[in-house]
C-alpha cells in the first residue's frame, strides 16, 4: 500500500511539473512549486476528499511548504 | 412605465413557484429552496426591515453566498431600503471604515464573522441592529445583536413595504480599489432592472448554474444571483474555492460565471491529464458532465482559452463591465460573439470615444458615487461615465479594449505608452508567468514573475531564467520601435500582489521588490 505521504505527494505532482520523488519538505507550494492561489485552493479541496478530511479556510492559509501540509494532514487525522 | 427587480422576482415567484432557485451544501447533503419558498422568506424579510424601522436607511451585508445572503439582500431592495453588501474577506478595520463611510444603520452579518461583533459595535454608532445569518434565535446580552430569525419574527405579521420607485437607489456597491480609496457604487432599481434585461442570455427555467464568485461583486451579484433569478435558475452556492471542482461534479451546473484566472487555472488541470484520456471524458469528470457556458468577466481573458475550451465541449464568452454600469456593458452571447472581442453593447447601453476612452451611457449607468460629489464629477460629465478602459467597435459593433487610461506610461518623449498592451505579447514567452510593465528612469520595465512550471520542468536555476527572459525580451525588442522596447528586467521572487477580484494590484507592483539603483 503507498504511503500516506506518497499518496499526498502524488496529488500535489498534478498541480506541477515536479515528480513526487523529487518532493522535498521544505518545498513551498506558490515559490517552489509555482501554485497560483487558485491552484492552491483546488489541491487543497483535493486533499480532503483524499483522505476524508475537513479543512478550514482560515487555517490552510498558512500553510506554505510541503511539511507544513503534511503535518496538518496529521493533526486533522489524530482529531478523528 | 419601468420595472423593478421587485416586479421581476414576483413574476418569477409566480412563474416558478416549485422550481428550485438556490441549491447548498450542508456538509454533504444538498439543500434547496423553491422560488416560491424564497419570495416568502423575502418578504418577510421586508416586513421585519419595515417593523424595526428600516424605511429609507442604509443596510450592509458581510458574508460569504448563502441561501440567507440573498434572501436578506432581496428583502432590503426590493423594500423601501438600501443594500450595501461588503467584502467578508476585508480587514475588520477597512469593514468598519465601510459600515461608517455607508451609513449603515443596520448589518447582516454570517455567522463565520462573529469575531466582528465587538469591534463593530464599538466603532460603528450609527448601527442600530446586527442580524445574525442564522435561522436559530441569537443568544446574548446586547439586544443590538439578534438573528434572521428574530428578524423573520418581527416581520411575520406586519404591514409590508411599498414599492421603491425607479429612480431611487437600491444597492451602494464599493468598487474593490486596485487604486486609491474605494468608492461607493450608488446603483438605483432601473439600473439593476435593465442591466438584467438587457443581457439578452435566455435559459431553460431549472438551469444549474454554480456560482463561484464573491458575492458582494457586481458581476456575481447581478449576473448570478437577480439575471438567473429572472430566467427561473437554480443557482447553486459553491462554498468554498477548495470545492469548486468537486463541486461541478455535485450540482452538474450548465452555467458558470468566473474570472479569467479561474479559466486558467481549470486549464492548467486540463492540461496536465494524461493524454491517453479522453477529452470528452475528461471534461465530464472536471466539469461535471453539463457544463457547456462559461461567462467570463473582470479582466481580459486571452482567446487561447476560448479556443482551448472548445475542444471540451465548453463555450467561453467574454464580456466587459464595472460595478459603476451595474456591471454589464456589453457581452459575447452563444448566438451572436467573436472571441477576442468584449461583444456588443447591450441595447441600454450607449457608446462613444474621447481620445480612445470608452464612455457609456444609458440606464444602467450609476447614479454617482456616495458621498463623493468630486469623484463623481471627474467619471460621470453630462451623464457620460469614463470608464478608463481604452478601446474600439469593429465594423460589425463589437467592442474591444486596447488598454486602460489610468495606467498610460507617459514618457518624456512624449509617447504614450498602454502597458497592457506590452503585457500581452510578453504574456506568451514560455517562461513568463505573470508580467508588468511599469515606466522607471523613462524608460520600461518588465517586471516578470516566472512561471514556476515550466522552471521547474526545465530544472533551471536563478540565473539560467534571468538569461532565459532577458533573450526573450531582446527577440521581442527587435520589432518594436524604440519608445516600446524594454530596457529594465526585473526577475521577481514572489507572485504579484492581487485585489479580493483577483486582478494584479498594479500600484503595489513596485514595492514588493523596489527597481534596483
Amino acid at each position: 500500500m503507498m504511503t500516506k505521504e506518497m499518496q499526498f505527494k502524488e496529488v500535489v505532482a498534478q498541480y506541477c511539473d515536479v515528480k513526487p520523488e523529487d518532493m522535498k519538505d521544505e518545498m513551498r507550494f506558490r515559490e517552489d512549486l509555482g501554485f497560483s492561489s487558485l491552484d492552491f485552493m483546488s489541491f487543497l479541496g483535493e486533499l480532503e476528499d483524499t483522505f476524508d478530511v475537513e479543512l478550514e479556510e482560515e487555517d490552510v492559509l498558512k500553510v506554505l511548504t510541503i511539511a507544513e501540509a503534511l503535518k496538518m494532514l496529521d493533526n486533522l487525522e489524530q482529531e478523528v | 412605465m419601468g420595472t423593478l427587480i421587485r416586479d421581476i422576482l414576483e413574476d418569477s415567484a409566480v412563474k416558478y413557484a416549485e422550481i428550485k432557485a438556490v441549491k447548498w451544501l450542508k456538509k454533504k447533503e444538498i439543500l434547496e429552496r423553491s422560488y416560491k419558498q424564497l419570495m416568502e422568506n423575502v418578504v418577510t424579510i421586508r416586513k421585519g426591515l419595515l417593523a424595526e424601522g428600516f424605511q429609507g436607511k442604509h443596510v450592509a451585508l458581510i458574508g460569504n453566498s448563502s441561501v440567507e445572503w440573498i434572501e436578506s439582500y432581496l428583502g432590503v431592495i426590493t423594500g423601501n431600503t438600501v443594500a450595501v453588501p461588503l467584502d467578508a474577506g476585508l480587514p475588520g478595520e477597512d469593514l468598519i471604515d465601510l459600515i461608517n463611510r455607508s451609513d449603515s444603520e443596520g448589518l447582516f452579518l454570517s455567522p463565520k464573522g462573529a469575531a466582528l461583533l465587538e469591534p463593530v459595535l464599538a466603532a460603528c454608532p450609527k448601527l442600530r441592529k446586527i442580524w445574525l445569518l442564522q435561522e436559530e434565535e441569537a443568544e446574548g446580552s446586547n439586544d443590538k445583536v439578534v438573528s434572521l430569525a428574530d428578524l423573520k419574527k418581527a416581520g411575520k405579521d406586519g404591514a409590508d413595504a411599498g414599492a421603491p420607485s425607479l429612480e431611487d437607489v437600491a444597492t451602494i456597491i464599493f468598487t474593490s480599489g486596485t487604486t486609491g480609496k474605494s468608492k461607493g457604487v450608488m446603483l438605483t432599481q432601473d439600473n439593476l432592472a435593465t442591466n438584467v434585461m438587457n443581457v439578452k442570455y435566455m435559459a431553460e427555467p431549472g438551469t444549474a448554474m454554480l456560482s463561484v464568485l464573491p458575492i458582494h461583486h457586481a458581476f456575481c451579484l447581478v449576473m448570478d444571483w437577480l439575471k438567473g433569478f429572472s430566467l427561473g435558475a437554480t443557482i447553486c452556492i459553491n462554498d468554498s474555492l477548495l470545492h469548486m471542482v468537486k463541486n461541478m461534479g455535485v450540482f452538474k451546473p450548465e452555467v458558470i460565471l468566473m474570472v479569467p484566472m479561474m479559466v486558467e487555472t481549470i486549464y492548467k488541470r486540463l492540461s496536465a491529464a494524461d493524454p491517453a484520456i479522453p477529452k470528452q471524458a475528461l471534461a465530464a469528470n472536471v466539469f461535471g458532465g453539463n457544463l457547456r457556458i462559461i461567462f467570463t468577466g473582470g479582466a481580459h481573458l486571452d482567446p487561447y482559452y476560448i479556443e482551448k475550451f472548445a475542444e471540451y465541449g465548453v463555450n467561453i464568452y467574454e464580456g466587459y463591465g464595472m460595478s459603476e454600469c451595474s456591471p454589464v456593458i456589453s457581452s459575447n452571447m452563444p448566438e451572436d460573439n467573436k472571441p477576442g472581442s468584449i461583444g456588443r453593447p447591450l441595447d441600454n447601453a450607449e457608446i462613444a470615444f474621447e481620445n480612445g476612452e470608452i464612455l457609456v451611457k444609458g440606464s444602467s449607468v450609476m447614479k454617482g458615487y456616495y458621498q463623493m460629489p468630486a469623484e463623481t464629477a471627474e467619471t460621470l460629465k453630462d451623464g457620460w461615465l469614463h470608464t478608463g478602459d481604452k478601446g474600439y467597435l469593429d465594423e460589425d459593433g463589437f467592442l474591444y479594449i486596447n488598454g486602460r487610461v489610468k495606467n498610460l506610461i507617459i514618457l518624456s518623449n512624449g509617447e504614450n505608452i498602454s502597458p497592457e498592451e506590452i503585457e500581452n505579447k510578453l504574456a506568451l514567452g514560455a517562461l513568463v508567468g505573470e508580467v508588468i510593465v511599469t515606466g522607471e528612469n523613462n524608460g520600461l520595465t518588465a517586471r516578470i514573475y516566472p512561471d514556476m512550471d515550466v522552471v521547474q520542468a526545465k530544472g533551471i536555476g536563478e540565473e539560467e531564467v534571468k538569461a532565459g527572459l532577458q533573450a526573450f525580451l531582446d527577440e521581442y525588442n527587435k520589432n518594436q520601435p524604440t519608445y516600446r522596447q524594454i530596457t529594465g528586467l526585473i526577475v521577481r521572487k514572489n507572485p504579484f500582489i492581487r485585489s479580493s477580484t483577483k486582478k494584479i494590484k498594479r500600484q503595489e507592483a513596485m514595492i514588493d521588490e523596489p527597481l534596483e539603483a
